[in-house]
This record gives C-alpha cells, structure tokens and sequence, in this order.
C-alpha cells in the first residue's frame, strides 16, 4: 500500500513527512481523517455541482465504469495498473478498450432515445483516470479523480433516469475474474448481498433510479441478475480461473454493448426495470478483507467511524441508516481509510 | 503555477544533507535572482490588437491529477509524480485549449498574439511549440523575469489566464498559490490570477477572460470586480477529482469566450486591476517548507523585506512590475 498523499503536497500544506524528507519505507502512516480530506465527504455538494450541469427534460444516462469486466481483461498486475502504480504498458490499451465500451453503451441508449451521458470513473488502478478524455463521446460529462465522494456513484441524484455499470467483476469470494468488493470480504443490508453494481443499485434505487444494464464476465452477470432481477446483462468473457478466461472478440462485445444498451433505456421508460428498493432503516453488515483486518490501525480507524459499531467478529461491523447516500459515504469512508493515494 | 511542486526536490536534498543545508543558509546575503539582467528585454512589437495569454495546467479541462501536469524530469523526487502517458496527453490538450483561444480572439479581430507558460511542469515548458497557432510567440523555460506575466507590456490589449486554478486553501482542484500560504495586497487576498492581473493592471492591460474549475471562478471574480469572461472548464468535488466535460466542449467555450472577451475589450467593458500606491504585501511562506528556504527569503536584500513572523514577511514598493520580480527572485529562492 502507498501510504503518501502525494497528490496533495501540490495544493496544500500537508503533514510534514508527505513532503518527502523521509525514505518511503519509514514513512508514517497518514492519518488523515476523512473528514478533513476533501472529496471524501462532500457528497452533497458533488450532488449539488452536477446537478447543475444536467438537463431537464430528456432521459438521463449515469454510466460507471469499471474495467476488470472489460473485453479481453483477464490479468491485474499487468492489465489493470499504468506503469506509474506498479503495472504495465498494456494498461493504455485497456484504457482504449474502457473507452469503445462506454462509447457503445452511449451510441446504444441515444438510439433508444436517452439524452444526456454521465460517466462515471469506477476503476481505481489509475486514481480514477482510465477513459481517455479526447476519445470519449463528446456529449458526455466525465467524473474523474480520486478522492471523490461515494466513489462509484458521485454525484448520483434523482435527475438521472438509469443507471449501467461496464467491465463489472463479481464479487469478493466469487470464481469471477479479479472478483472483490471495495475493501470487503463481504457487505449486506438487511441480509441481502451485495456487490459493486449491487451496491450502486442501492444507492441509486432510494433516488428512484434503476441500473439497466451490467456488464462482465459470466459469473458477475449471473450473480447481478440474482440480486437485482432480469436487467440487461452482457457477458463478454467466461472465467477458467481469477485470471483466466474465454474472451469474445472485442468488436461482438461492442456491438452487444450497444444493442443492450438501447434495450436497458427502452425498458425503463415502459417502467419494466424498476429501482431497487429496501426496507428502511438499512442494516448494514461488512467485514474488512482479511489482509486489512490483520491491520490493527485500519480495524480501529473503520471502528471508530460515525454511526459504525463491531460485529460479530474481528474486522467485522454493523452499521445502521435511514439513508442509502450515507451508506454510500461510509463505504467511502472505508476506501479513504485503507487506500489512500 | 506549479513550481512550488519542484520545491520538494529542494527540500529532499535539504533533509538528505541537513547540515550542509542549514550551514548555507546562515550565510548571509542570498544571490540576486539570475533573471535579472533580462529584466528590461522586450518582445518584438507587432502591429494589431495584441493579446497576451497565460496558459497554466491545474485548471485546465479534464486535469484533476498532479501526475497529469508533472513532466518527472523537474527531479528525481518527480519521477514519481508523473506518468508520461498522461502528461503527454494533457500537453496537447494544453496546446489545443490555446490555440481555440486564439482562434477566437483572432475572429474578433486581434492579429498578435504572445503565449507565456505560466505551468511550472517541464520546468515551464508544456505548450508544444510545433502544434501551437503558428501566428503566436511562445515564452518558454525557466526562470524569466517576471514569471507568469514575462514580457507583458503596455502594448498589449488585452491578457488571458486559462487553466487557472484556485488560490492556496480553497477546494478547488490542485489548489495553490506560488510558494505561498497566503498572499495579500493593501488587505486584499490574491490568488495568482490577481497577483498577475496587478502587475498588467498597472501597465494599462485589462483582464478579459480567465478559465478553470467553479472554484477558481468564483474566487477571481471576487478579487477582480470590473469582471471578465468566465469560462468553468470542470467543478471541483476533491482536491484531485471533478465533474469534466469533453476536451471538445471546452474548446469550444474558449473559442466563443476568447471572441466576446476581445470584442467587450474593445468595447471599454473591463478595466485594468489596479490598487492604491504604495502596495504593501504581505505573505507567508508555506509552513512545509524548510527552514532553508526561509532563510534564504530574508536573504533577498534587494527587497528590503520586513520580517514579521517565522515565515510571514511584508514588504512595501510603488511598483508592482518590483513585486512580480520578488515572486520570480522568490522562485529561484526555492530551487536554488
């Protein structure tokens, strides 16, 4: 893990072994609270900012985009990471292929008559920068950078009319290709589990808004559809292992991405796809990936989170809200806590 | 402005041979800045309403990142702070916002155009000069007399700041304010857009147009109150995140903004940022730095700075054109 912040040595006055005077390898922990880190808990603000920039009127389109569910993704350290964090070259061509994806999904909803195109960066390899911004649809709105507020869904509000998750990986303990969940081994509201796109439904569905379409391999778009009912699904890779897999031709993947694509917005407006809704007060279970748990400064810095009590063992907790944004927060919260830049 | 990024190189070797540091900055008196023999150079004069842009990064469309703004050749402490497959592409993207600048201002009738990185990156050279409008005169590299405003004189029309960021302390994305914590005119914060828009103001130029994220805007319209055309390239939701839109998209609004900028230009509609003399600065060093470099500011005899706390000096003159050679004496303070 990369304990500095050293995106913000340029803008602010930060702690004083951020400014490189200390070897990396004795450097302190950063203990910056979330609170006090910009772009983590602002979420009502981003809300407000984007909401300036949307439309009335129209069908409003809120794309995430992840990558490990890409055409052709199968590896982690080689595919998924630029050189500058550890990766390799053959990132960039992974960027391209995020970018086609999210460029078929658009050319598909605008078919079926969506409007507006809201691209959300759900992948953090690269801090959240993976689309290539002078190759991306040029209507689109692109979110980009790290820290931002409830990460996968920044901004998410009542204005946008559906939802689509691209390059989707199943969840943490599933056969799927680099399958995980945010910094979990597991995570539940009311005993329902939930993955990333899960989560994401949720936080999407108290604002009324669906999510349409997922995409990855075969074992993520099984389990979506398990948690989330028939929503449209592409599968474009079946996975022999976490880092092997039998992959379509990128080219069939666009083409399917765009004729689903036109479907997941033709089946909201007929109110076919509803929002996923669950009971309030929402009671939250997660327990910590294992290698995070062993860390006993990250066990009681998620402990002593706002609202957050222990559970039924080490590195497990409970949490319980009214509001599925605040959830969405506290995941934040707990991505601040164990990842930071 | 960047370069206060470069500082950190300094500061390194500084803690890597900490006697040998503190040992040169007690010596007495630091060295004038190596720009100043070029103080009174001009650029050629051309016929034409003539327009003077400063292009700087942090506040460009679609940067939210430092590593997208650092060339990783500034010092080995950079290499880390960059990825060239993302400076690279943000380089032209930066060269494309300025050439839809002057694009604009040339269809309302401006015929001269002077570009001067304000982008510490690269060691202020980011533009590419092969890809740039080809009627324009790039100032490029480090250091130069009066940093972001070089060569600006009262022949100039009209001044432009594009991909201009937030002041030092705002939330505003890689929010920053040269090598300062704080930096105030008469009592009057500036961020460096004001800073800069001082110097020209004084010299007769105007300010027309000035872009960057929500924040920036904001801000500068505060410090700038005869106004300017606004142009919000992305709103901040983190000090290294934003809402961004396509790098087509705000091209197109510079374009549109830099034509009506030069058309109410010369219509009267903006006035030259000017303050009471004698100015009296105040600024306070950024508490990161080192003692180091703290010292060898209050070694800057030309100046005759007035020490009024461990890294707040203030310093009064009749002349901002002095002022904006401290910031370059300043920089050159930092990276010595």
């Amino acid at each position: 893990m990369k304990p500095a912040i050293m995106a913000a040595v340029l803008a602010v006055p930060g702690p004083a072994w951020s400014q490189g005077q200390v070897a990396r390898d004795t450097m302190p922990r950063d203990t910056t609270p979330p609170a006090a880190a910009f772009g983590v808990t602002e979420y009502r603000l981003a809300r407000q900012k984007l909401e300036q920039d949307m439309q009335r009127g129209g069908f409003s389109v809120y794309i995430i985009a992840d990558m490990e569910g890409l055409a052709g993704a199968v590896r982690n350290q080689t595919e998924m990471r630029p050189v500058s964090r550890g990766g390799s070259p053959q990132h960039e061509r992974f960027r391209q292929e995020l970018t086609d994806e999210v460029n078929a999904l658009i050319t598909g909803a605008r078919a079926a008559g969506a409007t507006q195109f809201i691209v959300n960066e759900g992948h953090g390899g690269t801090l959240f920068r993976n689309v290539l911004v002078d190759r991306l649809d040029p209507e689109a709105i692109l979110i980009r950078g790290y820290p931002k507020p409830i990460v996968m869904s920044t901004g998410m509000n009542p204005m946008v009319d559906a939802m689509m998750i691209v390059g989707a990986h199943a969840n943490a303990g599933s056969p799927g290709i680099i399958s995980h969940n945010f910094a979990f081994d597991s995570f539940t509201v009311n005993g329902k589990v939930l993955n990333e796109a899960g989560i994401a439904a949720f936080i999407g569905g108290e604002m009324g808004v669906p999510l349409g379409l997922a995409s990855g391999d075969d074992v993520l778009t099984a389990e979506t559809r398990e948690m989330l009912g028939p929503i449209e699904t592409v599968t474009v890779k079946t996975a022999f292992s976490r880092s092997a897999a039998a992959v379509l031709p990128p080219a069939t993947v666009h083409r399917t991405l765009r004729q689903a694509a036109a479907r997941a917005v033709r089946r909201v407006k007929t109110g076919e796809l509803k929002p996923l809704k669950l009971q309030k007060p929402y009671r939250v279970r997660f327990c910590l990936r294992r290698s995070f748990t062993e860390d006993e400064w990250v066990r009681k810095t998620v402990g002593r989170l706002e609202g957050v009590a222990d559970g039924a063992s080490p590195g497990c907790f409970v949490y319980t809200s009214n509001s599925a944004e605040e959830v969405g927060n506290l995941l934040n919260e707990v991505e601040w806590t164990v990842l930071k830049p | 402005m960047g370069l206060l990024v470069l500082a950190r190189e300094r500061l390194m070797r500084c803690f890597v041979g900490t006697i040998l540091c503190l040992t040169s900055a007690l010596q007495a008196q630091t060295a004038p800045p190596s720009s100043a023999p070029f103080r009174e150079k001009q650029i050629p004069r051309e016929a034409g309403f003539r327009v003077f842009i400063v292009p700087d990064m942090e506040g460009m469309g679609s940067a939210v990142d430092i590593r997208e703004v650092i060339a990783g050749n500034e010092g080995e402490r950079y290499k880390e702070l960059t990825s060239p497959d993302y400076w690279d592409r943000f380089r032209l993207l930066l060269t494309r916002e300025v050439n839809a600048t002057i694009r604009g201002a040339r269809s309302a009738g401006a015929r001269s155009f002077v570009v001067n990185e304000g982008h510490g990156g690269n060691l202020f050279a980011n533009v590419l000069p092969w890809e740039l409008d080809s009627s324009a005169i790039l100032v490029r590299g480090f250091p130069k007399p009066l940093v972001m405003v070089t060569g600006i004189d009262s022949s100039f029309g009209t001044l432009m700041f594009t991909g201009a960021h937030a002041n030092a302390g705002s939330p505003g994305v890689l929010a920053h304010n040269f090598a300062f914590d704080s930096f105030t005119v008469n009592g009057n914060i500036l961020n460096e857009v004001g800073i800069n828009a001082l110097i020209a103001g004084e010299l007769g130029v105007s300010v027309s147009l000035v872009s960057g994220d929500d924040v920036l805007i904001a801000e500068t319209q505060k410090i700038v109150p005869s106004g300017f055309v606004a142009i919000v390239t992305k709103r901040a939701v983190g000090r290294s995140a934003a809402i961004t839109y396509s790098p087509a998209k705000v091209r197109r609004m510079l374009q549109a903004g830099a034509a009506e900028a030069v058309r109410r230009e010369r219509r009267g509609d903006f006035k030259p940022f000017t303050m009471a003399r004698p100015y009296r600065v105040e600024f306070k060093l950024r508490q990161t730095y080192p003692d180091s470099i703290v010292q060898a500011v209050a070694g800057l005899q030309e100046f005759k700075l007035e020490r009024k706390g461990d890294r707040h000096f203030s310093y009064v003159t009749d002349s901002a054109r002095q002022m904006g050679w401290l910031l370059d004496a300043i920089e050159e303070a930092v990276l010595r």
